[in-house]
């Protein structure tokens, strides 16, 4: 998979001055399978970069390119598509089914995909040190655990590329170390590849590619 | 588990207000269509009221007719005029004998001795208001001819008591035979005539048609004969033309008859605003019930977004929804069709026929056919708005 951005703006950011670095305003080229860490402080526009690749969004200037298609030309019959087969994500505010529970709403998308059997679903939960919380609703899971049903459904369907949006921010560095294990193998046997929003840590991890707002 | 996601607070207020709406608006308005079904089998089954609208026309006869400067004649123009109006539907004139006629009692047949003289008229068969044998050839023992039942009113209540003579009943009247003098193209002829009816509506001595043209080919002094009273046949709801053309042509129509096309016009018109009203229900139960499926998605809509963002496709959420109203929608109008039977049956009729009224049953397969296409209309708007909801949604 290929992303190709062209001058990209947000309009919400168009009033910053961007650094001559910065993803915004330039043009670069992404290819997946790779593993791509994207570091900024708050405000610089993380959830708006993984929301606009992810088709979420779609107020910017400039032209982002997915396999030379422009994103704004795909129809949601092409979005949904994509979103079931190459493309995963994780929210920054995970977008889990409150009144589900934790395995209804992982349940919830492998009927969609039949990506893992329940065994592997349950080793996922046991590896990330949630199975006890598998019949609770999501609303009365701590946000680290909630985050962690977050991260195990969107391992849930094939994927060249996963975005993920801070996805450990309620993790002590230990849960997130482990997490991101789990992640980097799920991709491994997808071949595909991810990028990683972050407010900074790295969680001991070395990445092909670091990107800048 | 799509179901439970998008379900699960749908039992409130709003769901039991939409579907006893549409429970209340559907049966509405499949009690007011059986009526109305069941009140035009009524129209075409009793003969009094709601029979053809035939009405016999004759123009007035003025002070200028006496003298002769006016004739209540219809020329051949005329009846062409009145063929032309849309909303007369049928025309036939009335046929007279263009001989003398006379009739005396039979000796021997029970009445009194009298001669009177006469006149005989004809109209086609179609406009006869009784059921009689009104058949008849030059081989037939006697002519049948059908009086005004007025005429046997007068009879017995006016003339005879004032003349001394002996009341005659109809049963009597039939029964006897009659002698009937023909004279006319300088032949003189007697032939046997018999009484087989009495008209409510026609004030005129009736023959077959077959017999007149008969006897007028054989005694016709040659004269061409306008015929003075025509025989028309209206619309249900043509009061208003009647009387204008009654303004036009300067017509004489029985107040009767004007009566009953009144009331039959006023009876379309009824039932027009009924069938309207129910129409108008039925779209407000509609848009209730669209309303209701707008305010469940509204409700769900974080779910609807997210279900899509995560790989569900509109059609499967539209799905859920459109097969959720039809199980819904299923219900209601099965209980409307029940409870449109029920009330017709055990209120409607009771009312009507404690009031006199007895309907001919038209049966309800029309009214399930409409509970239907209702069915029909109210899963394809609700698709369409939901689907069209859900699109935005997932656009957004």
């Amino acid at each position: 998979m290929t992303l190709e951005f062209k001058s990209v703006l947000p309009f919400p950011l168009r009033e910053y001055n961007h650094a001559g670095d910065s993803v915004w305003k330039n043009e670069f080229v992404l290819e997946f399978p790779s593993k791509v860490m994207l570091n900024a402080s708050s405000g610089k526009g993380k959830s708006t970069f993984v929301n606009t690749v992810y088709g979420v969004r779609h107020d910017y200037d400039g032209t982002i390119l997915l396999n030379g298609r422009d994103l704004r030309s795909l129809s949601l019959h092409e979005w949904i598509e994509l979103r079931k087969t190459s493309m995963s994500v994780i929210f920054q505010d995970l977008q889990l089914f409150g009144e589900l529970t934790a395995w209804e709403n992982l349940q919830l998308k492998n009927n969609l995909t039949f990506h893992r059997s329940d065994a592997e679903i349950m080793a996922m939960l046991e590896t990330l040190g949630i199975p006890d919380k598998k019949n609770q609703t999501c609303k009365t899971l701590s946000l680290g655990q909630q985050q962690r049903v977050a991260i195990i459904r969107s391992l849930l369907q094939p994927f060249e590329l996963l975005l993920m949006d801070e996805p450990f921010s309620h993790l002590d560095e230990e849960n997130a170390h482990i997490a991101l294990g789990l992640i980097c193998r799920e991709t491994a046997k997808n071949n595909g590849g991810f990028v990683l929003t972050s407010l900074g840590s790295k969680h001991g991890f070395t990445f092909d590619r670091e990107l800048k707002l | 588990m799509l179901r439970k996601l998008l379900f699960r607070n749908s039992t409130n207020f709003q769901f039991v207000f939409a579907t006893a709406g549409a429970l209340i608006g559907l049966t509405a308005l499949l009690l007011s269509f059986q009526l109305i079904l069941d009140v035009r089998s009524f129209h075409s089954s009793e003969k009094e009221l709601f029979g053809p609208n035939s009405v016999v026309i004759q123009k007035k006869v003025t002070k200028l007719t006496t003298v002769g400067m006016n004739s209540t004649e219809f020329t051949p123009e005329d009846i062409e005029a009145l063929r032309s109006k849309e909303f007369i539907t049928d025309v036939a004139p009335f046929q007279s004998a263009d001989f003398k006629v006379g009739i005396s009692e039979v000796p021997g047949d029970g009445l009194p001795h009298f001669y009177a003289d006469m006149f005989f008229q004809a109209i086609p068969d179609r406009f006869m208001d009784i059921d009689v044998d009104w058949s008849w050839n030059e081989n037939s023992e006697y002519i049948p001819i059908v009086l005004p039942r007025d005429f046997i009113m007068i009879i017995n209540y006016g003339f005879a008591q004032s003349q001394g003579i002996n009341q005659i009943s109809e049963e009597l009247l039939m029964a006897a035979r009659l002698t009937i003098h023909i004279d006319g193209n300088g032949k003189k002829t007697t032939m046997m005539g018999r009484v087989v009816g009495f008209s409510q509506k026609i004030s005129s001595i009736l023959v077959p048609e077959s017999f007149l043209e008969y006897a007028n080919g054989l005694y016709s002094n040659g004269n061409i004969i306008n015929p003075t009273r025509v025989f028309i046949t209206t619309t249900d709801d043509s009061y208003g033309e009647l009387e204008q053309l009654m303004e036009e042509m300067n017509l004489d129509i029985s107040q009767a008859s004007i009566d009953v096309a009144k009331i039959k016009t006023i009876i379309t018109v009824v039932i027009g605003i009924f069938g309207v009203a129910a129409l108008l229900i039925m779209l407000l139960s509609l848009m209730g019930f669209v309303q209701y499926s707008q305010l469940m998605l509204s409700k769900v809509s974080y779910e609807i977004r997210t279900l899509i963002r995560i790989g569900y496709s509109v059609k499967t959420i539209v799905m859920t929804f459109v097969v959720q109203m039809t199980i819904l929608f299923g219900i209601i109008t099965v209980s409307s069709i029940t409870v449109m039977t029920l009330v017709n049956a055990f209120v409607v009729n009771t009312w009507l026929n404690e009031n006199g009224i007895h309907l001919e049953k038209s049966g309800f397969l029309p009214s399930v056919i409409l509970a239907a296409v209702c069915f029909g209309l109210f899963i394809t708007s609700n698709y369409l708005s939901v689907r069209k909801t859900i699109f935005k949604l997932g656009r957004s």
